[in-house]
């Protein structure tokens, strides 16, 4: 009984049924599986004030999204912040930026894949601008000689463009390693790889690891631009679980109105300034 | 309004009714003067700079800092209205004392929060950039905070006019997070994990405070 409460909270418009198609049944079957174990039970129908709030939660997996929080928590504790620590120490803060800068550079192709998508073609004439410019005079996207030019970056992802299209965000959802996110997020995120041409191009040239190279780098450059914010919400909150949910939701909820309203904001503000 | 109170008056007797029109007008006078957005700018800019001047001080005892904020904290933050905001329906079933403590214990623990993220002061500075109204006696004061080389970091301030005509903050909304939101989840969910005992929001609020104050948030 528990397990179709659980199932019908996001099975009627969300990206499950969509996704329920070919190969990803499977998968789909196997991380069923998961949600039967993991499903939170729902407050009693007569206390109404808990059942908006559950609603409003909207993490009907609430015991399994915190098993894997927990894990995650402690793959971050033993291994990902004192990584990003150690980058810290060895490198000079110029250094990280320009790698900063060389990675958000080899993203842009899809950022601008991703404005063209989302109809937002003033932001994708800045990607593509901005990628132009940072490639050349840039020198491989390790300067980014755009944004003093007024020309500030911004990111766009597949899962941002689904919900410019009208995607319901479904439910919450932890991944392994990847953290707070949503079925259609989590989707976005795996498309995010075949709509790089960039990865393409080092799978033809047998340079796969330079992707892996990527991928670890980006990880670790993250980590370390997030140190002293996770610490801070970490020590504030009385439930970091709950925390966490809260402000990916807010975060991801500004970023896609913001896509919405297919303005560059950033850009203004510093040209006022100016 | 008007019609309702004439109406009202026209059955009260007389000397009440000369009592009740110099309340009103002791309600209305000029302390309680409307603010305006451009007021509210000014506002969010004097207590940016007073916080830099008095709590981002480096050579601070942090004894002291925690003072200068917290006098900074309570005059220039609407702490019943967030607190109200914070619990939210559990507000409600809250007894005076338990509100009373909860504002009390939430002052003490934002007052540790902001003092620890003062003490890692690098110079930032924070530019007022525009202001709207925002509902009745609300505004929306936007501003960015500076910290080349890095992008500026959009900080939106939720300012709201008290019944005492002063101006005070009830949320910041750092690049579209809200505090007051997620506050809001976090100690809700708290509570519901305790069967929404406010008690046990309360003690989970003390052990937070002591765990600060010896260092080891």
């Amino acid at each position: 009984m528990e397990r179709r409460s659980c199932v019908a909270g996001f099975s009627s418009d969300s990206l499950m049924s969509k996704l329920l198609s070919g190969k990803l049944a499977t998968v789909a079957g196997l991380v069923g599986l998961l949600f039967l174990s993991g499903c939170a039970t729902p407050p009693p129908a007569d206390d109404p004030d808990a059942v908006a709030e559950f609603q409003q939660l909207n993490d009907p997996l609430e015991p399994m999204n915190r098993t894997i929080f927990d894990f995650n928590d402690w793959l971050d504790r033993n291994a990902l912040k004192p990584a990003a620590l150690t980058y810290r120490a060895v490198t000079p803060h110029f250094v990280r930026d320009r790698i900063a800068d060389a990675l958000a550079n080899a993203k842009s192709p899809v950022v601008f894949i991703n404005d063209l998508a989302q109809g937002n073609v003033s932001r994708g004439g800045v990607t593509l601008l901005r990628f132009l410019l940072n490639s050349t005079f840039g020198v491989a996207g390790l300067m980014d000689v755009a944004t003093p030019m007024g020309l500030p970056g911004h990111v766009a992802d597949v899962g941002e463009t689904l919900a410019v299209w009208g995607v319901d965000e479904g439910f919450y959802l932890v991944l392994p390693l990847f953290g707070p996110s949503n079925p259609r997020d989590a989707f976005g995120l795996g498309l995010e790889s075949t709509l790089d041409p960039l990865s393409y191009y080092l799978a033809d040239h047998k340079m796969r690891w330079v992707s892996t190279i990527r991928f670890l780098t980006s990880g670790l450059s993250q980590r370390e631009a997030y140190i002293e914010t996770l610490d801070d919400i970490k020590r504030t909150s009385l439930d970091y679980y709950s925390a966490m949910r809260s402000l990916y939701r807010q975060r991801r909820d500004a970023q896609i109105k913001d896509a919405l309203s297919g303005e560059w904001a950033p850009a203004d503000s510093i040209n006022k300034r100016r | 309004m008007t019609t309702s109170r004439f109406t009202l008056l026209s059955f009260l007797p007389r000397g009440l009714a000369v009592l009740a029109l110099a309340v009103s007008a002791l309600l209305s006078s000029p302390a309680a003067a409307e603010k305006s957005p451009e007021e509210a700018q000014t506002f969010i800019q004097n207590l940016a700079q007073q916080a830099i001047s008095t709590v981002a001080n480096q050579q601070l005892s942090d004894k002291d800092r925690n003072e200068n904020f917290r006098r900074l904290f309570v005059a220039s933050f609407d702490l019943p209205q967030i607190s109200q905001f914070v619990l939210a329906r559990y507000w409600r079933t809250a007894t005076p004392e338990q509100q009373q403590d909860f504002v009390k214990l939430f002052e003490d623990l934002q007052v540790l929060n902001w003092a620890q993220r003062f003490k890692n002061y690098k110079g930032e500075n924070l530019q007022v950039t525009a202001s709207a109204k925002d509902g009745d006696k609300g505004f929306s004061v936007d501003s960015q905070l500076n910290h080349p080389p890095a992008q500026p970091m959009p900080v939106q301030w939720k300012v709201r006019q008290g019944d005492d005509g002063q101006l005070r903050v009830t949320d910041i909304v750092v690049e579209g997070v809200s505090m007051a939101i997620t506050q809001r989840s976090d100690y809700n969910s708290l509570l519901q994990g305790n069967g929404g005992k406010i008690d046990a929001l309360l003690a989970a609020l003390r052990t937070k405070i002591d765990q600060m104050r010896n260092g080891n948030g």
